[in-house]
């Protein structure tokens, strides 16, 4: 079955993939069929826990419980730890994307778009890819399979910033009423690509974080860390961090930047994703510092302190981190804007720069990462603390200050949403 | 400064039904023989269901806080008084006010009622509750009472008439919000005892928690709309009565142009220090900062039992989370504006302990409940017919905080609540400034 659906992708490959005619693509009708097929099949959500114990080996049939603690010690992932997750991953993967595919496929308007066509594309080919992929039977195949993994992970990283430029397409052609003149009929439309482009992203997350979180157990193993999980992440070392870099950025904007000061659980460590966490905290304290800097003037004097807090208990269901900064807040009606993937205060030429500069720069998690200015940061960072169960609420008191409230699951044991 | 007025009516005597006016009733003389007769008769039943019906098919007028101040200074009059030449300074309340507002009642109360009559009846469990078959009569009573008087009121006398009869509605309202309690206890009982889960409506297929679930949802939203629209009713009836009553500077009925949250807030903390030193003999300082001078039109008296509730709720879980006798960290509180800003926003925060994710929902349930049961039915059995005295037998009811938002809600505003467990929670009061947003009105 798999040597029958190669020979229909190499037939269809060249000419689906490498054609430059801008007139819209419709799927190819074997690849239709192929798609239809494995988007109907269910999706496995997977928790924190899960991960983490799959990469410990617990959750592989033979593994030796009492030995548990001796092993994972010196644990750096057995093969057969790696054959079952790439497995999973074979399995997984190739259904998520059908779906994804489907979804691209289907979205109005949005479908057109030439970035989103190619997002498109890039799907189908790794699609293809995988599903042409034998069975992980022997560590050798496990070692191509990963090879090949690496690639389609390289290759999906400027998804996200061909999304956005789709996106932005989109909202020219709204604006330019080239697509609706309908008031109401463009606020639907809206919320459709809004909730399209949610779909989208929160099922990248999971994509991403499955795919990375094998290739991380292929690594050296680092001290504390299963995968991609730091089993000790500490939410004080990350927010110095975070604090650091949004300073850094801070400086180079304005000149100086305001104190953050940090109170609470200081030596407080849970199983987590730091850089995920990183990303959010990052993202909250460039908000908080450049709303303080550009409410409070020049003077840095003046600058009142960002607070945050670290909050947690003994047998607590979250654990919660407040970002509090003075610098004026927001009026309640522009509230939905701040989570929206369609609105930005950034002007359009702006915009347009960011997105269709140097194509070597298009990373999602970079400090110049070209998404800063596209207000896709708050979304983004809602979706990542979502991703493992828990949320991101802003409440604003306009004309004094934000407070940006991160709630994270503590036992990690939250599967993750899956989008339909 | 009067931040708080006292209500202009409570201090008035019960009205008889002697004062209703002729009518379409008026051949049964006076409403008094409505009542006695509904019920009893299936003849007059069948009419009343009729003009319940007539009056929930016509659409509802939603007031924002604007159009009342407006209308209670008279800047609507020149509409309907052509000849009328009103003096913008002027915050008497004029007869040719009162007998326009009057009139609108007249036309938009019946219409309100019947809306909820009609969701009364239809609700699954919670209509089969004594308590709520009582509010529901008592609803209908009320309902005819009003369409006892002439739809236009042309006179001074017939205004007079009609103001007694609101009066004595509004009194014998009063005790609603205890009585749907009450019904929402019965109701809660009735489930834990299991005797909802036989209703043939809901299916034997689905588990008992289930029924459980979709019930509560159900009966939630029901009382949701049912409070909110309470609110409304009492709103309008409230304003309409103070207008009569000789004017206050500041004021345009409930409404104090100069409503400062400041001294509001300072006024909640003494209510609260008082009610949490009575319970366990201190309580936690509150540091107040932000705009202090800010003043902004509002109903003081919504405002006053909003952050009552924020405040006693904050109080308490310090107390509880630090122990009595402990070194309370400060409840604090900013009141937050800008120029031109849409909001006025106040944050409560405290170090109270918080609450986890999982129970936030709870929170604004009028079913889910942390006060003991015997404590409930004591409380509920206790009736007194007030909603916003301190020592109101709602207090552990738990309906405080959904309470509250929906006066949040009512002139366009909102609560939201932020707990981090383990350390406090924080409380965000948005209320519009400029109070242009009508009223919400459920179906």
């Amino acid at each position: 079955m798999f040597i029958r659906s190669t020979q229909r992708c190499r037939r269809c490959l060249p000419i689906r993939f490498f054609n430059s005619s801008s007139t819209p693509l419709s799927l190819s009708e074997e690849v239709s069929i192929l798609v239809n097929e494995y988007s109907l099949k269910p999706q496995t959500s997977v928790s924190l826990q899960t991960l983490f114990r799959t990469g410990r080996g617990e959750l592989l049939e033979n593994f030796d419980r009492n030995g548990g603690e001796a092993k994972s010690a010196r644990y750096s992932s057995s093969p057969e730890v790696l054959m079952q997750v790439a497995n999973f991953i074979h399995h997984e993967l190739p259904i998520r994307l059908a779906r994804r595919i489907k979804d691209l496929n289907d979205v109005p308007y949005l479908s057109d778009m030439s970035s989103v066509q190619a997002v498109k594309d890039i799907y189908i080919s790794s699609f293809l890819s995988l599903v042409q992929e034998p069975t992980i039977d022997s560590p050798v195949r496990e070692a191509l399979f990963a090879r090949k993994l690496e690639l389609l992970y390289e290759r999906h990283s400027s998804v996200l910033v061909q999304m956005a430029k789709g996106a932005f397409e989109f909202r020219q052609m709204l604006k330019n009423k080239e697509i609706s003149s309908l008031e109401g009929e463009a606020f639907e439309l809206m919320n459709d690509t809004h909730a399209f482009l949610d779909r989208f992203y929160m099922s990248r997350i999971g994509i991403r974080v499955l795919a990375g979180q094998y290739l991380a157990l292929r690594e050296p193993t680092m001290e504390g860390y299963i995968g991609l999980i730091d089993q000790h992440t500490s939410p004080y070392g990350i927010l110095k961090k975070a604090a650091m870099d949004s300073s850094y950025m801070c400086e180079n904007m304005f000149g100086s930047f305001p104190e953050v000061v940090i109170s609470g659980k200081l030596d407080l460590t849970f199983p987590y994703i730091p850089t995920q966490l990183h990303y959010i905290l990052l993202e909250l304290l460039k908000n908080a510092m450049r709303a303080t800097v550009e409410y409070h003037g020049n003077d840095p004097r003046m600058w009142p302190p960002i607070e945050v807090v670290i909050a947690d208990g003994h047998n607590n269901e979250d654990i919660v981190i407040k970002i509090s900064d003075e610098g004026g807040g927001i009026p309640r009606s522009n509230r939905k804007k701040i989570w929206s993937y369609l609105f930005t205060t950034v002007k359009p030429e702006i915009q347009k720069a960011l997105m269709y500069g140097n194509d070597d720069e298009l990373v999602d998690h970079s400090v110049h990462a070209p998404l800063a200015g596209l207000g896709y940061g708050l979304p983004i960072s809602k979706s990542y603390a979502r991703y493992f169960g828990g949320d991101l609420s802003i409440e604003s008191l306009d004309g004094y200050g934000s407070d940006a409230f991160v709630h994270l699951r503590r036992l990690g044991d939250s599967l993750e949403p899956l989008p339909f | 400064m009067r931040c708080i007025p006292e209500s202009p009516f409570r201090s008035l005597g019960q009205t008889s039904g002697n004062l209703v006016s002729p009518n379409y009733y008026s051949q049964r003389n006076s409403f008094s023989t409505v009542q006695k007769e509904y019920g009893q008769i299936t003849g007059v039943a069948d009419d009343v269901a009729r003009l319940i019906h007539k009056h929930a098919s016509r659409p509802q007028t939603g007031a924002s806080l604007q159009t009342l101040m407006k209308t209670g200074r008279g800047e609507f009059l020149h509409k309907t008084y052509d000849d009328h030449t009103h003096d913008d300074n002027s915050k008497l309340a004029t007869d040719k006010i009162l007998m326009q507002v009057a009139s609108f009642l007249r036309h938009e109360l019946p219409i309100r009622l019947a809306h909820r009559i009609l969701d009364l009846d239809r609700v699954p469990h919670m209509k089969e509750m004594n308590s709520v078959k009582q509010v529901r009569d008592l609803y209908v009573t009320s309902f005819l009472e009003l369409l006892s008087v002439e739809k236009q009121i042309q006179n001074m006398k017939e205004e007079e008439a009609f103001a007694a009869i609101l009066e004595s509605i509004y009194e014998r309202h009063a005790s609603v919000l205890v009585q749907m309690a009450r019904g929402a206890f019965e109701l809660r009982a009735a489930i834990r005892n299991g005797s909802i889960s036989h209703d043939s409506r809901l299916g034997s297929s689905s588990g008992r928690n289930s029924v459980k679930f979709d019930a509560m949802e159900d009966t939630h939203a029901f009382l949701d709309r049912f409070y909110i629209s309470r609110i409304g009713i009492r709103v309008l009836i409230g304003q309409y009565l103070s207008l009569r009553q000789p004017p206050v500077e500041n004021y345009i009925g409930l409404i104090c142009l100069k409503t400062s949250p400041y001294e509001i807030v300072k006024r909640a903390i003494d209510d609260a220090a008082f009610m949490c030193t009575r319970k366990y003999g201190d309580s936690p300082e509150v540091i107040v900062t932000g705009k202090l001078d800010l003043t902004f039109p509002y109903v003081p008296t919504h405002l006053h039992y909003i952050m009552l509730e924020l405040l006693k709720n904050s109080m308490r879980a310090t107390v509880d989370w630090h122990g009595i006798d402990a070194d309370y960290p400060p409840i604090k509180v900013v009141i937050a504006d800008g120029k031109e800003n849409e909001d006025v926003v106040i944050k409560v925060s405290d170090e109270g302990g918080g609450i986890p994710r999982s129970n936030m929902k709870r929170i604004w349930s009028y079913l889910f409940t942390t006060a003991d049961p015997a404590i409930q039915e004591g409380m509920v059995a206790f009736n007194e017919n007030v909603d916003h005295s301190i020592d109101s037998p709602l207090a552990g009811l738990g309906y405080g905080l959904p309470i509250s938002r929906s006066y949040a809600r009512y002139f366009g505003g909102d609560l939201s609540l932020m707990s981090m467990e383990g350390h406090g929670t924080d409380a965000f009061v948005y209320l519009t400034r400029l109070g242009n947003t009508r009223e919400p009105l459920p179906i």
